[in-house]
């Protein structure tokens, strides 16, 4: 177990220092105080999101909804503190419980009623879009309240708000999926979900809890966007669960389930989130951008994919030094 | 015996891999008319030698002669051309087309831009007539039973015109009548002329069918076609290189009851199933291929819910409604199926072992790494499981060993009573003597066992009683010693009529 845990972090983590140590070399303002600040606030909602999409990922399952999902709930958190006058606890509460309860419907289609998890989110990408824009007539909600700010750009003993919760939910997820055996049940599902069923596990319900999990990180990701916008929008998060996905499967996820680190999404996160940051402070478009990512995501993959292969014709080269990660996947 | 000339010949054919020489200097004749033998345990080279035959691998050193004349073999493609046909354990076969077009994949009879739809029946329906085998060209494959592809895939290899046609594991998924139809049809097809190739861990099938027999052992040819005595015990001897007692069956039987089944039905199959399993005992479920033995297990593991009837553990009526259930009172099943119902091939040895018996290692939702790897690793030792297994990934280890780690698992939940069906299923002989002995050492610490095994050599080697089934019932329970492998065939037989 050891050696599969240092492995899977080593690839992503090297990847991710060769990319911040290219980066910086190249680019001028990349290591400015002000730049790398925020790049954590880039990151971190994104990062929190993931969270839920790697679980998911984990299970065997996709998530494609959360982008739509923190749309929803951008507007639902946004009007009830503008128009409904809920304190903003009640609120984040209530927008927690909304987010289990996408979380739930995704999980009720997909792991009681047997439908295809890709082909269940793939409706709820749309419907909760659509739904969000029920709200307000389809307009944003602007200026919702001034203590809103604070929750993101807020900062404790210099350091901003959004790390302490980006750390503080990896670490939990980290610790579930590390010692406690619900974790290990996600794992055997996703491993192999009839194996799991034979030796006696929950096989729905552990799918089920993934995209309540999954769900739950989306309302957090939305309470940190309204927060930041101090707004609530139905166009907000579109793509966002493709990031999300991108992030767990940099970090080295197998989207066959059962194989990966949670720690490792957010280091796929911050990959992205640096060559983004690197390409803006180089003024390349947008377009231009998201190729850049598009290959990444690919190289990512086919390293990993690729792995053995190119250990043995980089040995083949140097000569007999072992790489790191080289055998941290076998071939089945 | 006339001079026989080799058609295809491998002479001292090498193929390394980093770390292990897979074939060291392999030499192998192969004679038209012949059905060939290849046998050996897992990993003594077998299928690098079969992969390098159909073009998968190429030879390090040493060369492939067909008729006499060296060939290069440098993809599959080019191996089917030269004549070289393989029927593997996953059929290449494409599940959603009809049989004459998976016969005729690749090289469809055209005229100018359509396929030539007639034609191709035609072609399908005359090759099968002349291997005799009723099966109609146009039925989808996937419809088909695994018995029926399988003649499919063969053939698809005669309408290729091979002139070797090769079968590794032919007969895992067969029944008795299905094993013997494919025997059947080999020997006419070794009466054509063409060469088989056979390739079988089940060795009293291989002294039945085979004419001669290579035997490897670590990559060598331990033992050619000349030298090998087509006879159990000697082929097994050079197999293993030791001479050990090939079911080495410990009687632990008391008559202390722990299972009682009395007259269960299922939707699936089971109609009123009775019977008794003691302490210590090992109870043998016999029966052809459908009759429910599998279904009588899936019954007591609760995948199958009780329509009627009542199983009791321990003189204590069970209500079983799911696998969990049934973990809970004490009940494992070791499925026929290991890779694909069996291992997580994502988890190393210890957490494979673990798996259904979490609460054994948890602290309210914590999970005790330390504890988890103690008891584990306690198991591995006793299974004399090989040392590396705690921590490597289960795909790493041989197909015995995978075997005694889905055993340990059990032992790990702390099951009463074992259900193990198929348990040997293409492992070597080696391990299989090893599960044997697991067999023994379960039932002495007063464990009962459910054996079913389409081997019926191990059937009555390895049970104390055996209950012989019949559309879903327990037709006969006889004493094993009592019982001859003759006596098996003919009362599964002869019940299957009466019942009829």
């Amino acid at each position: 177990m050891k050696r599969l845990v240092s492995n899977q972090i080593v690839g992503p983590l090297a990847a991710l220092l060769l990319v911040a140590v290219v980066v910086a070399l190249t680019t001028n303002r990349f290591l400015d105080v002000g730049n790398l600040s925020n790049l954590i606030l880039q990151v971190s909602i994104v990062a929190i999101v993931a969270i839920g999409s790697t679980i998911v990922i984990f299970t065997g399952g996709i998530d494609l909804s959360p982008g739509s999902a923190i749309a929803l709930m951008t507007m639902v958190f946004a009007m009830a503190i503008k128009f409904g006058d809920v304190p903003l606890p009640f609120a984040i509460l209530l927008v927690l419980l909304i987010g289990v309860l996408l979380g739930a419907v995704n999980g009720v289609l997909t792991a009681y009623l047997r439908i295809p998890s890709f082909i269940t989110t793939l409706a709820a990408l749309s419907a909760f879009r659509g739904i969000a824009f029920m709200f307000n007539n389809g307009s944003p909600v602007f200026s919702v309240h001034p203590k809103l700010e604070p929750i993101f750009y807020g900062s404790l003993l210099g350091v901003p708000l959004p790390l302490f919760y980006v750390v503080g939910l990896y670490a939990l997820a980290f610790f579930v999926m590390r010692y406690t055996a619900f974790g290990r049940t996600i794992y055997a599902v996703g491993g192999n979900p009839q194996a799991a069923a034979l030796s006696g596990l929950n096989v729905a319900r552990t799918r089920f809890l993934a995209f309540v999990i999954a769900g739950a990180m989306a309302a957090v990701g939305a309470v940190l966007m309204t927060a930041r916008l101090n707004s609530g929008s139905p166009n907000y998060g579109v793509g966002m669960e493709l990031s999300a996905i991108a992030a767990a499967v940099i970090g080295g996820a197998s989207l066959a389930g059962g194989r990966g680190q949670i720690v490792s999404t957010v280091i796929g996160a911050l990959t992205i989130v640096i060559v983004q940051n690197a390409l803006n402070l180089n003024a390349v478009p947008t377009s231009a951008q998201n190729v850049i990512i598009g290959a990444i995501i690919v190289t990512a993959v086919g390293v990993d994919m690729w792995r053995g292969e190119i250990g043995r014709a980089l040995a083949f080269i140097v000569g007999p030094l072992t790489l790191p990660g080289q055998k941290g996947k076998v071939d089945q | 015996m006339e001079e026989s000339v080799p058609v295809w010949e491998l002479r001292n054919v090498t193929k390394r891999f980093p770390g292990v020489v897979a074939n060291d200097s392999v030499s192998l004749s192969l004679v038209a008319g012949r059905i060939h033998g290849l046998l050996g345990e897992n990993g003594c080279g077998k299928s690098t030698l079969v992969k390098v035959l159909c073009g998968v691998h190429q030879p390090d050193s040493g060369e492939i002669l067909c008729a006499r004349r060296p060939v290069v073999l440098s993809d599959p493609i080019a191996a089917r051309r030269a004549g070289i046909a393989t029927v593997f354990q996953e059929f290449s076969l494409v599940q959603t087309l009809s049989v004459a077009e998976n016969i005729y994949l690749g090289r469809l009879p055209r005229n100018r831009w359509r396929i030539d739809w007639p034609a191709m029946r035609e072609g399908a329906r005359r090759v099968l007539g002349r291997i005799h085998v009723a099966i109609d060209p146009d039925a989808i494959v996937g419809e088909l039973s695994t018995a029926g592809q399988q003649l499919v895939e063969i053939a698809k290899a005669i309408a290729a015109n091979a002139s070797m046609i090769i079968l590794d594991e032919p007969t895992t998924a067969l029944g008795p009548d299905e094993i013997a139809e494919l025997h059947r049809l080999l020997l006419r097809l070794r009466d054509d002329g063409r060469i088989i190739l056979y390739i079988s861990h089940r060795l009293d099938e291989v002294v039945e069918l085979v004419d001669e027999a290579t035997i490897l052992k670590d990559g060598r040819v331990v033992s050619n076609a000349a030298e090998t005595p087509v006879e159990i015990r000697a082929i097994v001897r050079k197999m293993v290189g030791r001479v050990d007692e090939h079911f080495p069956k410990a009687a632990n039987a008391t008559g202390d009851a722990l299972l009682d089944v009395r007259s269960i039905h299922t939707s699936n199959r089971v109609a009123g199933a009775s019977f008794t399993v003691g302490r210590g005992e090992v109870f043998g479920l016999g029966g052809v291929l459908g009759s429910g033995r599998t279904e009588i297990a899936r019954a007591l593991f609760g995948v199958d819910v009780l329509r009627q009837g009542e199983i009791r553990l321990r003189g204590k009526s069970l209500k079983l409604l799911s696998s969990r259930d049934a973990i809970a009172a004490g009940i494992a099943l070791v499925p026929e199926n290991r890779k694909s119902d069996g291992l997580f091939f994502n988890f190393s040895g210890h957490e494979n072992i673990s798996i259904a018996g979490l609460g054994r290692i948890t602290h309210g939702a914590m999970l005790d790494h330390a504890r988890e790897r103690r008891l584990a690793h306690g198991l591995i030792q006793s299974l004399r499981i090989t040392p590396t297994a705690g921590t490597a990934l289960v795909g790493e280890l041989s197909g015995g060993n995978q075997q005694k780690i889905v055993i340990a698992r059990w032992l790990f939940a702390e099951a009463e009573l074992f259900v193990l069906d198929e348990p040997t299923q293409g492992i070597d002989v080696g391990a299989k003597i090893a599960v044997y002995q697991l067999i023994n050492e379960l039932t002495a610490a007063g464990k009962g066992v459910i054996l079913i095994s389409s081997d019926y050599d191990e059937l009555l080697a390895m049970s104390d009683r055996i209950g012989i089934v019949s559309r879903g019932r327990i037709v006969a329970i006889r004493d094993a010693r009592s019982l001859d492998k003759a006596d098996l065939i003919k009362a599964s037989a002869d019940r299957e009529e009466l019942a009829a």
